[in-house]
C-alpha cells in the first residue's frame, strides 16, 4: 500500500454539494462506466446524440488512454474469470399501445388500454390521470392493461401523444370492439 | 446481496413511519456517518416524511416522500446508501479505491479481493473490520459499490489474499435498477 497518495474525506470545500451525476441513458450508469457495459457502442451513440459536449471530451480521454493502457498492460497482471456482465435481456418488442371497446350491460361500455408499459409508463399514474381527465373510473386491471370507464377511445387518440410525447399516434392501434 | 433484487417481486410493502421511528432513524444516521450532518437536512427535510419499503430478505428501504431511494439495510444492521444517493454526496464514507482490472469484476457483482485493493493503481483509506465504504475505481470519478470491509485495512495489506471488502451493492444491480417508489 502506498503511504504517498490518500484519498480525500470529508467534503471538499471547493466541490458544491449535491453533486450532479450524469448517467448514461442507455445502460443507466455514470457515463464513465459505460466502457463496462456489454451494450458499450449502443451507450457511445446515445452520448454522442444527447451530449455532444461530453462525447467530444470522451473521445480525446480515450484516445489518450489507449495509448497509455498498451504500456500498461505489459506492467499489470491480467485476470482471468468471467469478468463480463451479461447484459439483461431487454425486451425490444414492438412498441405499441392499443386501444379497444368492450360492453358493459346493455348500453354502456368501457374503454381497455394496453401496451402503455412498453412505453415505460407509469401504469398507475396514467390511470389516474385517465380518470380525472375523463371524470371516470379507471383501474389498472392487469400487467398492461387500463380500463376506462366509458367510451373514451376517440379522445384517446388526441390525449396520449399530447400528454407523453414520446408517443406516436402511428403507434396507437385501434381494435375495434372486443366481444365479451 | 442485491443481485437477484427485483421490483416487482421483491418489495412486499411500503410503510409510512412514525415521526417518532424516523426521528430515531435521523439520529442513527448521524450517528453512524457524523460527516453527514449538515447535509442531511438537505436529504431528509425535516418536515418531510419518509417511507419505508420492505423487501424479501429482510431488506429495508428508506424512501424520500417522493419516492427517491436513499439508505437501506438488512435486518438489524447499520443503514447504507444508495449508489445514487452516495454519488450525490461521496465524502461520508470511506473511500477504498482498486484498480482498474477489478472493475468488471465488481460491476457483476464480485467482492473485492484484497489484491485489487493492495496494488499499485489501489489506494486504502484506513478503516476497521466491518466499515461500511465506498468502493472507489482508478481514474474514475465516483463510486461504483458499496461494501463492508471483511478486514481492516491493515490486515489486507498483510494478508493480500481472499475477500478484502464484501460487496453489498454495486452498479447496475437490482437496487440500482429499481425505480422510485411511489
Amino acid at each position: 500500500m502506498s503511504e504517498a497518495k490518500t484519498l480525500p474525506s470529508g467534503p471538499q470545500p471547493d466541490v458544491k454539494y449535491p453533486i450532479q451525476v450524469i448517467y448514461c441513458g442507455n445502460c443507466s450508469l455514470p457515463i464513465e462506466y459505460c466502457e463496462y457495459h456489454p451494450e458499450y457502442e449502443k451507450c457511445k451513440q446515445w452520448l454522442e446524440r444527447n451530449l455532444p459536449n461530453e462525447f467530444e471530451k470522451f473521445v480525446k480521454l480515450s484516445a489518450d488512454v489507449s495509448e497509455e493502457d498498451a504500456t500498461e498492460e505489459k506492467k499489470r497482471q491480467k485476470r482471468g474469470g468471467k469478468g463480463i456482465v451479461k447484459a439483461r435481456k431487454k425486451e425490444d418488442g414492438p412498441k405499441q399501445v392499443c386501444l379497444s371497446r368492450a360492453p358493459r350491460g346493455k348500453k354502456k361500455s368501457v374503454t381497455v388500454v394496453t401496451g402503455l408499459s412498453t412505453f415505460n409508463i407509469d401504469l398507475k399514474v396514467a390511470s389516474k390521470f385517465f380518470g380525472t381527465r375523463f371524470a371516470c373510473g379507471s383501474s389498472v386491471t392487469g400487467d398492461d392493461e387500463i380500463v376506462i370507464q366509458g367510451d373514451v377511445k376517440d379522445d384517446l387518440f388526441d390525449i396520449i401523444p399530447e400528454k407523453w410525447p414520446e408517443i406516436d399516434e402511428d403507434s396507437i392501434e385501434d381494435l375495434g370492439d372486443l366481444k365479451r | 446481496m442485491f443481485k437477484k433484487f427485483d421490483e416487482k417481486e421483491s418489495i412486499s410493502g411500503v410503510q409510512q413511519l412514525k415521526s417518532s421511528v424516523q426521528k430515531g432513524i435521523r439520529n442513527k444516521l448521524i450517528e453512524q456517518f457524523p460527516l453527514l450532518e449538515t447535509y442531511l437536512d438537505t436529504i431528509l427535510p425535516k418536515k418531510d416524511t419518509f417511507r419505508l419499503v420492505k423487501c424479501h430478505d429482510h431488506v429495508e428501504i428508506i424512501v424520500h416522500s417522493s419516492g427517491e431511494l436513499l439508505f437501506f439495510r438488512h435486518r438489524e444492521g447499520p443503514w447504507m446508501p444508495t449508489l445514487r444517493l452516495l454519488h450525490k454526496y461521496p465524502f461520508f464514507l470511506p473511500w477504498e479505491q482498486v484498480d482498474k482490472g477489478a472493475i468488471r469484476f465488481v460491476l457483476s457483482g464480485a467482492n473485492i479481493m484484497c489484491p485489487g485493493l493492495t496494488s499499485p493503481g489501489a489506494i486504502m483509506t484506513p478503516v476497521e473490520k466491518g466499515t461500511i465504504v465506498a468502493v472507489m475505481a482508478e481514474g474514475k470519478q465516483h463510486a461504483l459499490a458499496v461494501g463492508t470491509t471483511a478486514l481492516s485495512t491493515d490486515d489486507i495489506a498483510k494478508v493480500n489474499k481472499g475477500i478484502g471488502i464484501e460487496n453489498v451493492h454495486y452498479l447496475n444491480d437490482g437496487l440500482w435498477q429499481m425505480k422510485a417508489v411511489k
